[in-house]
């Protein structure tokens, strides 16, 4: 019995899905991870352009932050708007 | 005729016969040879020579030829009468032979009517013969007749007769040819035959009757009726040849009418009369001949008126010579006689010894026949009734065994029979016996019976409150398992055991059936871990409250904000926003309604539902266990409700 008990106990973390309360969580995470890398990208880029073309100046870093930031926030809209729609999981779904 | 078949038809006669039959034919022949001998010897001096040859021999020869061929002109009916008789004669007698050669002479000029006469008389009397003979083999009584009276009538009938009967059975080639006077009738025909005794008596009758009886004697009176004694000395003669004591008699009478015929001539010539020779046995026909011819010396003598007594002394002499050589014959004769007579009975004797010694021969073999036939027929009769004394034996054995075995069969059908019977009285009476005591035995066993019914049904009872029973107790394990359990475990052994203990109830498999299979895989919660879980989905649902409808990250960033300034409500809140039911649902958790919560928390919409999905799940999966289980209780209960 306790071995009985012990297997299935297992399975039950093992679940790669994650659980659906943690479901918004998790896009608040990738967005926030997202943003921070694109914004970096953009204003990394700027401050190249800046260096190399606009020999210093500073507005070139700021748009390339801003297209940064921008590209992450679209991405993140859109993953929260497509997630809106209710999901089948978790229903039996009976084929013809 | 009817004797003949008579005879013929008696076989024993038969081998006798030919022993008798030399006897008589000797007689016969000796009659025959008699009849050819007087044939033969009258031939040779026919003509005239033989009567001159005996008596004229001494006188003249030449003038007592002469003489007589003269005279016997006048005489002519005489001869004529003699000259018929040979025409009959020839087959019957040898005297006339003799004596119609004389007047044949004498009547040469009607030679030629004469002749012709005798020719149609002998064909007259062949076709008579022929035709006698020939009616005879057709009718009886004209053959009884014609054998007795018609002479050789018999012989002839006899003969042909015989070839008949031969052409008929040629296989009795041997048999004698005239068996009719030969067989029994010898006593009859001998005498007859033969004249020795009877003939005396035949020739008195035709003596007085003459031209009635014979038929050789009906020629004569038809031509010469004053001659007709002489025909019947002459045919009796030769019918018989050596008859002693007729002689005499019928020489006397044809003496005596020659002797009277001369009475009447002698008053006319009155001393110089010459006697007629009388000869006293004068039976010889020679001798008659010769005293015929001397007599009619002596007539012709006596007729001549001129002879004067001039041959009476030649006369005498030649008469006592005549007289001599006649008693010499006579004696010749005796004497021939004599030796015959001794002859004929030495013959006699002889056969007579001959035949008695066939028929002692006969008899010898017979007895020897009898003798050996007897000791045959003994025999037989012996093995015959040996036979059938065995015969009878093995018959009465048989009898005798087929009656044992049938009374043995009897005995035993009845000893069968009798112990049927014994049997069947026997069982009626034991019937009897146990009719009674069976009848409680079978009351006694009736009730066993029915009491092990009665167990046997209270089993079925029991086992049955056992089975619910252990369905019940399955359930419970199952409960208890799921209410006990710190972590979801999965419960599929619990299951697998209420499913056996089922015994593949209906019910009970459809129950379990209806469970999804990731509830017993997985295990379900129980309440106080759903209440956990709902509070932290609860937080998290509050925090997604106020989210519009294609929220952006704008939205969500505001009502994360907006979440966190909101007033908590508690209790059974009234409304429809997400905090309002929020509040139900822990309020209906908390009471235990898991039912009611879980259809509060389906009535969300958005990202709250969203996030609320999985907890939904598992509270609908503990639902579904929960009703089975139920279910899989009432239906114990209900069986052993229905066991009563």
């Amino acid at each position: 019995m306790a071995d009985n008990s012990s297997n299935p106990v297992a399975p039950i973390p093992k679940t790669t899905r994650p659980m659906s309360e943690a479901l918004l969580n998790e896009k608040w995470d990738r967005c926030l991870s997202s943003m921070l890398i694109r914004s970096g990208l953009g204003l990394s880029f700027g401050i190249v352009f800046s260096v190399l073309l606009f020999k210093r100046r500073a507005w070139p870093a700021m748009v390339g932050l801003g297209f940064g930031a921008g590209r992450a926030w679209e991405e993140c809209d859109n993953s929260f708007k497509r997630a809106a729609a209710p999901s089948k999981d978790g229903l039996r779904v009976i084929r013809p | 005729m009817l004797r003949a078949s008579l005879l013929r038809a008696r076989p024993a006669l038969r081998p006798i016969a030919p022993a008798v039959r030399p006897q008589w034919r000797v007689a016969q022949r000796f009659y025959a040879d008699d009849k050819k001998l007087s044939e033969t010897v009258i031939p040779n001096p026919a003509p005239s020579v033989t009567p001159s040859n005996p008596s004229p021999a001494g006188t003249n020869a030449i003038p007592s030829s002469d003489v007589p061929r003269t005279p016997p002109t006048p005489q002519t009916t005489g001869r004529s009468a003699a000259v018929d008789q040979p025409a009959t004669t020839p087959p019957t007698g040898p005297g006339t032979a003799s004596v119609a050669p004389d007047p044949k002479a004498a009547p040469k000029p009607k030679k030629r009517r004469f002749r012709r006469f005798l020719f149609y008389m002998t064909l007259l009397s062949a076709l008579g013969y022929a035709g006698g003979v020939w009616y005879s083999l057709v009718s009886d009584n004209f053959h009884d007749f014609f054998t007795e009276y018609i002479p050789f009538g018999e012989d002839a009938v006899g003969y042909f007769e015989e070839r008949e009967f031969r052409k008929r059975f040629p296989g009795r080639a041997g048999q004698p040819r005239l068996h009719p006077q030969v067989r029994g009738e010898n006593k009859v025909t001998i005498p007859g035959k033969h004249g020795l005794t009877s003939r005396v008596a035949e020739g008195g009758d035709f003596a007085s009757k003459g031209p009635h009886v014979s038929a050789v004697a009906d020629n004569t009176p038809a031509k010469s009726p004053t001659t007709s004694a002489q025909p019947k000395v002459s045919s009796q003669p030769s019918a018989k040849a050596a008859p002693k004591v007729p002689e005499p008699q019928k020489a006397e009478p044809k003496v005596e009418p020659k002797k009277e015929t001369p009475a009447p001539a002698t008053p006319t010539n009155a001393t110089s009369h010459l006697d007629h020779l009388a000869v006293p046995a004068a039976g010889e026909p020679v001798v008659q001949d010769v005293v015929k011819i001397v007599n009619d010396i002596i007539t012709a003598i006596n007729a001549d008126p001129s002879h004067g007594g001039k041959y009476t002394s030649a006369l005498d002499k030649a008469k006592s010579e005549l007289g001599k050589v006649v008693s010499d014959i006579n004696m010749l004769k005796d004497n021939l006689n004599k030796s015959a007579e001794e002859k004929v009975r030495s013959v006699h004797t002889e056969f007579d010894t001959a035949a008695k010694e066939l028929v002692r021969r006969l008899e010898n073999e017979m007895q020897n026949q009898e003798t050996h036939w007897k000791e045959e027929y003994e025999n037989e009769r012996e093995r015959l009734s040996s036979s059938y004394r065995e015969k009878l034996q093995a018959e009465l054995d048989a009898a005798k065994k087929v009656y044992e075995q049938r009374l043995k069969n009897e005995l035993l059908e009845q000893s069968i029979k009798l112990q049927k019977s014994f049997a069947s009285s026997v069982r009626e009476r034991v019937e009897a016996e146990r009719d009674g005591r069976l009848g409680k035995l079978n009351e006694l066993s009736s009730s066993v019976h029915e009491l092990e019914k009665l167990t046997s049904e209270w089993n079925t009872v029991v086992d049955a409150n056992l089975k619910t029973q252990h369905l019940v107790v399955a359930v419970e394990a199952v409960r208890s398992a799921l209410d006990n359990q710190v972590i979801p475990k999965p419960f599929i052994t619990e299951l697998a055991a209420l499913k056996e203990i089922a015994n593949d109830d209906p019910v009970v498999s459809a129950a379990i059936a209806s469970i999804n299979p990731a509830a017993y895989q997985r295990g379900i919660p129980n309440a106080a871990q759903l209440i956990d879980r709902f509070r932290r989905v609860a937080s998290e649902v509050r925090k997604a409250s106020l989210l519009p409808e294609d929220a952006g990250v704008a939205s969500h960033l505001a009502s994360l904000a907006m979440s966190k300034v909101l007033f908590k409500k508690s209790g059974l809140a009234v409304g429809g926003d997400v905090e309002a039911v929020l509040a139900r649902t822990e309020i209906l958790l908390e009471e235990g309604d898991l039912d009611g919560a879980a259809r509060e928390m389906n009535g969300l919409q958005g990202w709250a539902k969203v996030l609320s999905k999985d907890w939904l799940g598992e509270c609908r999966r503990v639902l579904e266990v929960r009703q089975a289980l139920d279910v899989i209780a009432t239906e114990a209960r209900l069986q052993s409700l229905l066991v009563d």
